[in-house]
């Protein structure tokens, strides 16, 4: 469908711009939007010829005359980034690295969407006192950098957080020392404490734009909400539901300061990012291996990305949002 | 169900509040600065002869640290580095059926604080900054060496290095690695084809680089870019001249901070570096300008020609060309010369191991470290990884084996080992503030020509913390 | 391969325990109505769990296990026995011995260390205490039940201080302990014994006014445990100063620091912006914009009509002049401020403007995935990604980033007298196409069209003008010898527009993450909205601005929200490209330095808490805003 020919009668006669007029306008779009495309590829394109590159080729020519290394004396192109990369052995080595990013990254995606999914629904369907308030206040902590919480957290992992009574002077103990520091699970709980209050944020917007009718005959059907929730808003909710998968998958997957704070030195369990990233070394020695380092990375978020794409698909949610 | 709701409230609440019968256990974080006064005297392991061979060892050492993990975190993070770490840390592990793990990440400096600050410390840390050792060391956070590690130390090391890992007369630290600074990369080739001689003294370097512009060449690469840390080459430049020109007692004064950045003499030097730099046709930037060149960019112009001369450390050498050759006929050094006085102050740099955790293993990998076994393991695994060019890798440990250093490396070893006055990088020493902030901005600020010698140095100042 | 096994159970069982949890909580209380003794027995057994597992996490008694499973099993055997019965006084009884049982356990398992001494006149004064604030509190709520409940319970807590809160711990005796739990135990027993019979009524209410606790708790668990605390830490340490390990009181210094650094706002050259051509640039697209809504206002009787072609105009306009203000005004806080304006206005308007064409275009998924890709890579690859964009070398050497060759083969062209010659004539060409377009359109009567037309006209009329006149690109001509070398920009060391430069990283990255929803949010606009109003004669770009636009409103708020906070907290970006140097620092570096580099606590939390007071007030707003929107539905 090209925008003309959706044009009806009663409006201005379209027409009357000519029909080359008219057929170039239609293609607008579509060239509009591959410029776009293409702008935004380059430096990927970039990065993409670079990690077949050596790295003084890198240095001295640019990445499109990248047919002429050979001749430049650089020698042609090469997958030795590529090897030097995935045959790393620093820091636990790249597949080791690979493997903990999975762990990190699947469970740090589950368990938030399915926390905030159940909370999103509570703000947005069960009536309480209070609600708008704790909903704001929540979300609000969208706000907070979480950067100023990965000491105070890392303490609580390394030995548990303890409360002193005022007045009494007794010390309680609100999480117990279980060691966590330095481990997968003290990552899993970062980032799901973290991912929470946009998740409730953007879930809270989708969800709460659902047909409330539908839960009502449902719930006079004799439906209790974790019913409704579980068979019907979460179907209804698959598109916005794949958006954060990927969001969460891409946030963990790439995030290196959260996972390396709380692992620190234990390196069995530092993820991939870790890794890549130490591969250029103290002084940014070998930061040409960045290049395929980067990629090797990309893999497995862009194959999250294809897969969850088929979601967005107009119409799965036709005349039951409104917005 | 609003019953309900109270039930449910008031049985969480007791069991909070019958939770609260602790008593005060004092187990809050796990940092070491209990154990500070046993570790002095804690037996250390027998094990002070045995290391890499294992021949001597006795079987108490053997049977204290058969079956223990030692963790250690560092600085130094790539293959070549890292791998050699590990290689020289596996050499005792294996003789001592033990486990030593290395892990390097490149943002150490800020990680080592979160782990210290957040409870998690690893067993050892590199530490790539006196000061911020220093700092540790006030905190309590790491622990002195107990007195057999410091013998082995005060053994193997020279005097200087020792006293790097020395904070307030205890000793903390026990050196690792060895950079020196105080060094002129050239072509050897491009100066015997002008007959250029090597500068003794710094008038001889100011007159060799008019006379190579005079010849139309560039004399020097400059470059001070370098990420987050953009600007500490500029740092070393200043310190170098401060020892030359003012002598090191001038030097630790003004690396304690007794004396003001905004001192005549040091603005004076300062001023003499950007001169210099931005004296038309001195400067060859290989990034467009000095503030915007990678440091690790000078190689190349060197090796083409662009420029003559680039005073950077010992570890430059892996930033050369692939395939360049080093030493005489190739790219070589010389020592930065000396100042007006005749004194050969050398800068050096480098790395110091310190423990945070009281454990018999811990000192026994610690004691390793000051042993002349492990320079050399460390040098042979990372001379391997490098296929046999310089390794980049330098110690300056008195017994070891320093056949297993090529000529140029066991050049810089020598200047080291025979300096008269060496000092580590005065920007690691200061506070991280200054050391590891303004000293590195504001000089990329004056550099780059956003403000004034007079503003940058009043605006260090301000930032050296008060207490 | 041990390794990956390891890592898949341990991925199983993370997200088999949470769902366990949680579905288990809902079939639980699903039991309330249907089955009450089950779910009574349960509630009971898992309280009492509760309960001693904190003790157990508090290493209060000894052999945990198997105290925690007596408690276990007499809770569950308490809940099921009260469950049997419907008689008040036989509750009480349960209750009583229930509470019995499990309080001398409690004592029984007490650990040594911390048993308590109990002194008669303590326990009676706090069991006072509690009775007095039992009553106090059951008159205050008007006297309408009956004072017994009350009297337990607080005389229960009054008994709780008395005998375990207040004495010094391990001084006591095993019998003490066993006697103050078995009669804290009686009291709370007792409480629990006299609450009226439930009905199917109430059956039903627990189970359905359980699900609020049920769905929020987990979320409102780890905000507290990951945001809330840490915050609260935080602003206490934005009033110390020192090392960690010595931090002193220090009141208001810190943000007195922050405010009189000369570094966060510096006004000094801020005339600048009133000479500078992207302002009068933005002035001039400003007027026409307004000109062209004018226009477009008479033809549908309003003031002022906003279309695509004015507000488009308006927007362009915006951010000139913003620029402009933002270039002229320095220091950290407008660069924070100039991080938000354009990486919110750039990410959102061309992620909108993405997700509307490909909507409508061929490849519509692969184009999307090209653009999203770059969300797929982290701040820190990103950096080192632009950084090999902007590399600058010298003049005499062959440039190796994109930017730079482009800006230098530029000069080249507009140097070479045959290159302008044919780059004029193509730029005339386009030029005379276009305002072909504008003149038909005029003609049609669809004024965006025109508008729109003419905006795009007036770059490339630029562009003509350049490269006729003073020259286009990065070129320098020598004078001494008359010739012409290029010229690079040094993008990440030039002020002020290193900053943009910076913003540009996160805008690309972003684009793809506004793309993605509102891509989502624009399929869910209902497709018999659109078709009606195309019916009842809408043009295309009438369906996008009053349709369209208004259904995804709130997912913009969403969009924007999000951008805005996430500007104000990048810190990777300068660092690993700058550093804050050249006049690029932002907040969110400066907090990390001083927090992390430094480990200068007090300062850094100081400028944490500006960052969040500063967005706080954008958060609030904008999500008032969508509830209203919401309400008004």
């Amino acid at each position: 469908m090209t925008t003309t020919e959706r044009q009806t009668a009663t409006g201005p006669d379209p027409a009357a711009l000519g029909g080359r007029v008219r057929g170039f306008l239609g293609a607008i779009p579509t060239w509009v939007l591959w410029f776009f495309v293409i702008i935004w590829t380059i430096p990927t394109l970039g990065l993409f010829v670079n990690s077949f590159r050596t790295r003084d080729a890198q240095r001295n020519f640019g990445w499109w005359l990248f047919w002429q290394d050979g001749a430049h004396g650089y020698g042609g192109l090469t997958l030795q980034n590529y090897r030097d990369v995935l045959g790393s052995e620093a820091t636990g080595g790249l597949a080791n690295g690979l493997l903990n990013s999975a762990a990190i990254a699947i469970v740090a995606t589950i368990i938030p969407i399915a926390i905030a999914a159940f909370a999103a629904y509570a703000f947005a369907w069960i009536d309480f006192k209070g609600r708008d308030w704790l909903f704001i206040a929540t979300v609000a902590l969208l706000a907070v950098p979480s950067q100023v919480a990965l000491i105070p957290l890392l303490q609580m992992y390394a030995g548990g957080a303890h409360l002193t009574i005022p007045l009494i002077e007794k010390t309680v103990t609100v999480f117990p020392d279980l060691d966590l520091a330095g481990t997968i699970p003290a990552v899993w709980l970062t980032h799901t404490g973290f991912a929470l209050p946009f998740a409730i944020f953007l879930l809270h917007n989708y969800i709460s734009g659902l047909p409330g009718d539908v839960f009502e005959s449902a719930r006079i059907d004799g439906a209790d909400h974790f019913t409704i929730f579980w068979r019907l808003v979460v179907p209804l909710s698959v598109p916005v539901l794949a958006a954060f998968t990927i969001f969460q998958f891409l946030w963990t997957w790439n995030d290196y300061l959260i996972a390396l704070t709380m692992i620190g030195g234990n390196r069995e369990a530092l993820p991939a990012t870790v890794v890549v990233a130490s591969l250029a070394g103290e002084f940014g020695l070998r930061e040409h291996l960045l290049t395929a380092g980067a990629f090797v990375i990309t893999v497995v978020p862009m194959a999250v990305f294809f897969s969850l794409q088929r979601f967005f698909v107009r119409g799965i949610t036709a005349g039951s949002v409104k917005g | 169900m609003k019953r309900f709701r109270i039930v449910l409230l008031v049985l969480v609440a007791f069991a909070l509040v019958a939770a609260a019968c602790s008593s005060s256990s004092d187990e809050t974080t796990t940092t070491a600065t209990e154990s500070t006064e046993a570790t002095t005297t804690t037996a250390a392991p027998a094990t002070t002869t045995t290391a890499g061979g294992g021949e001597t060892t006795t079987t108490e050492a053997m049977a204290s640290l058969e079956g223990t993990t030692v963790t250690v975190f560092g600085p130094e993070s790539s293959d070549e580095e890292a791998g050699a770490m590990q290689d020289a840390l596996n050499v005792f592990a294996d003789a001592n059926g033990m486990t030593i793990t290395y892990t390097g990440a490149r943002d150490f400096s800020d990680q080592i604080n979160a782990q210290a600050a957040g409870g998690n410390p690893p067993d050892i840390a590199i530490f790539p900054q006196p000061g911020k050792l220093a700092d540790f060391a006030r905190e309590g956070f790491i622990l002195p060496l107990p007195d057999d590690v410091t013998a082995t130390t005060v053994e193997n090391w020279p005097e200087a290095f020792v006293s790097f890992g020395n904070v307030d007369g205890v000793q903390y630290g026990v050196p690792n690695k060895a950079d020196i600074k105080s060094l002129v990369w050239y072509d050897t080739q491009a100066f015997d084809a002008n007959g250029y001689a090597i500068p003794q003294s710094l008038d001889e370097l100011w007159a060799l680089s008019d006379q190579m512009v005079a010849n139309g060449q560039t004399p020097w690469c400059v470059g001070i870019e370098s990420g987050p840390a953009t600007g500490w080459p500029f740092t070393d430049w200043v310190e170098d001249m401060t020892l030359r020109l003012q002598g090191a007692d001038y030097y630790d004064q003004w690396v304690a901070g007794e004396i003001k950045f905004s001192d005549p003499a040091m603005i004076d030097i300062w001023q003499t570096i950007i001169d210099l730099w931005n004296k038309p046709g001195y400067v060859y930037a290989a990034g467009g300008s000095i503030a915007s060149t990678p440091f690790g960019d000078n190689g190349q112009p060197l090796v083409d020609g662009d420029c003559m001369m680039h005073r950077q450390a010992s570890f430059y050498s892996a930033f050369l060309p692939e395939g360049t050759p080093t030493g005489p006929g190739g790219i070589d050094v010389f020592y930065f010369p000396a100042g007006p006085d005749g004194t050969k102050p050398v800068l050096g740099g480098g790395t110091l191991a310190a423990a945070f955790d009281d454990r018999p293993e811990v000192w026994a990998v610690m004691n390793y470290y000051a042993s002349p076994e492990y320079s050399t393991e460390r040098q042979k695994a990372q001379q391997a990884r490098k296929g046999g060019q310089l390794s980049g890798y330098l110690s300056a440990n008195k017994n070891m084996d320093t056949s297993v250093f090529l000529p140029l490396e066991q050049t810089m070893i020598d200047i080291m080992l025979n300096a008269e006055v060496l000092r580590f990088d005065g920007s690691d020493l200061m506070p991280a503030a200054v050391g590891a902030g303004t000293f590195w901005t504001e000089g990329t600020s004056a550099v780059n020509g956003d403000e004034t010698v007079e503003e940058a140095v009043a605006n260090i100042d301000a930032s050296w913390p008060s207490s | 391969m041990d390794r990956v096994i390891a890592t898949v159970v341990g991925i199983i069982a993370a997200v088999g325990v949470s769902a366990i949890v949680f579905i288990g909580a809902n079939k639980v209380f699903d039991l309330a109505p249907r089955r009450w003794s089950l779910f009574s027995s349960l509630i009971g057994g898992f309280s009492s769990l509760l309960l001693f597992s904190l003790l157990w996490g508090n290493r209060l008694i000894d052999q945990p296990v198997a105290a925690t499973a007596l408690a276990l099993i007499v809770g569950a055997a308490a809940g099921y026995a009260l469950s049997r019965t419907s008689d008040q006084s036989a509750h009480l009884v349960i209750g009583i011995s229930g509470g019995v049982i499990l309080g001398g356990l409690l004592g029984f398992f007490f650990t040594d260390a911390y048993l308590p001494a109990i002194s008669p006149v303590t326990l009676v004064v706090s069991v006072a205490v509690g009775l007095a604030v039992g009553a106090a509190l059951w008159a205050s709520r008007g006297r309408k039940t009956s004072i017994i409940r009350p009297l337990l319970l607080w005389g229960s807590i009054g008994w709780l201080f008395g005998a375990w809160l207040i004495p010094t711990l391990g001084g006591g005796s095993r019998i003490e302990a066993v006697i103050a739990g078995a009669v804290l135990g009686a009291g709370i027993g007792a409480w629990v014994g006299t609450f009226p019979l439930p009905d199917h009524r109430m059956k039903q209410s627990i189970a359905l006014g359980s699900r609020k606790y049920i769905f929020l708790i987990p979320a409102l668990g780890f905000v507290l445990m990951t945001l809330v605390i840490p915050l609260i830490r935080t602003f206490w340490l934005g009033f110390l100063t020192g090392t960690p390990t010595q931090l002193t009181w220090t009141g208001m210094s810190n943000y007195v620091a922050i405010v009189t650094d000369p570094g966060i706002i510096d006004f000094s050259n801020w005339t600048d912006m009133f000479t500078s051509r992207l302002m009068w640039a933005g002035v001039l697209v400003l007027l026409i914009g307004f000109a062209v809504a004018r226009i477009s206002g008479k033809r549908l009787g309003q003031t002022v009509g906003l279309t695509g072609g004015s507000l488009s105009a308006i927007a362009a306009g915006v951010i000139l002049v913003g620029f402009a203000v933002f270039a002229a005004v320095r220091g950290t806080i407008s660069n924070n401020l100039w991080w938000i304006f354009a990486v919110t206005i750039f990410s959102t308007g061309m992620g909108l403007a993405i997700a509307v064409l490909s909507d409508r275009s061929k490849g519509e998924s692969v184009a999307k995935s090209m653009i999203f890709m770059p969300m797929a890579i982290s701040f820190v690859g990103a950096s080192i990604i632009w950084r090999f964009m902007y590399i600058a070398r010298p003049p005499q050497k062959t440039q190796t980033g994109v930017m730079n060759a482009v800006w230098i083969k530029l000069g080249q062209w507009s140097n070479s007298p045959t290159a302008t010659a044919v780059i004029v004539a193509i730029l005339i060409l386009i030029l005379v196409g276009i305002l072909f377009i504008a003149w038909r359109g005029r003609k049609a009567h669809m004024p965006a069209i025109t508008a729109g037309a003419v905006v795009v006209a007036l770059p490339i009329v630029w562009l003509i003008y350049r490269f006729l006149g003073p020259g286009l690109g990065g070129f320098q001509v020598i004078e001494a010898t008359g010739q012409t070398i290029g010229q690079p920009i040094l993008f990440l060391q030039e002020a002020p527009f290193n900053n943009f430069w910076m913003m540009v990283v996160l805008i690309w990255i972003q684009t793809g993450f506004a793309m993605v929803i509102l891509s989502a949010a624009i399929k869910a606009v209902p497709t018999e909205l659109i078709e009606a109003s195309r019916i009842d004669g809408a043009s295309e770009s009438q369906v996008f601005w009053r349709i369209t636009i208004p259904q995804v409103s709130p997912t913009i708020g969403v969009v924007v929200t999000t951008l805005v906070v996430t500007v104000l907290k990048v810190f990777d970006i300068p660092k690993v490209m700058t550093n804050g140097n050249f006049g690029t620092q932002v907040l969110a570096n400066e907090m990390w330095q001083r927090a992390f580099t430094e480990l200068n606590f007090g300062l850094g939390s100081a400028i944490a808490i500006v960052l969040f007071l500063g967005v706080l007030p954008i958060m609030w707003l904008n999500i008032r805003r969508m509830q209203k929107e919401r309400a008004a539905h």
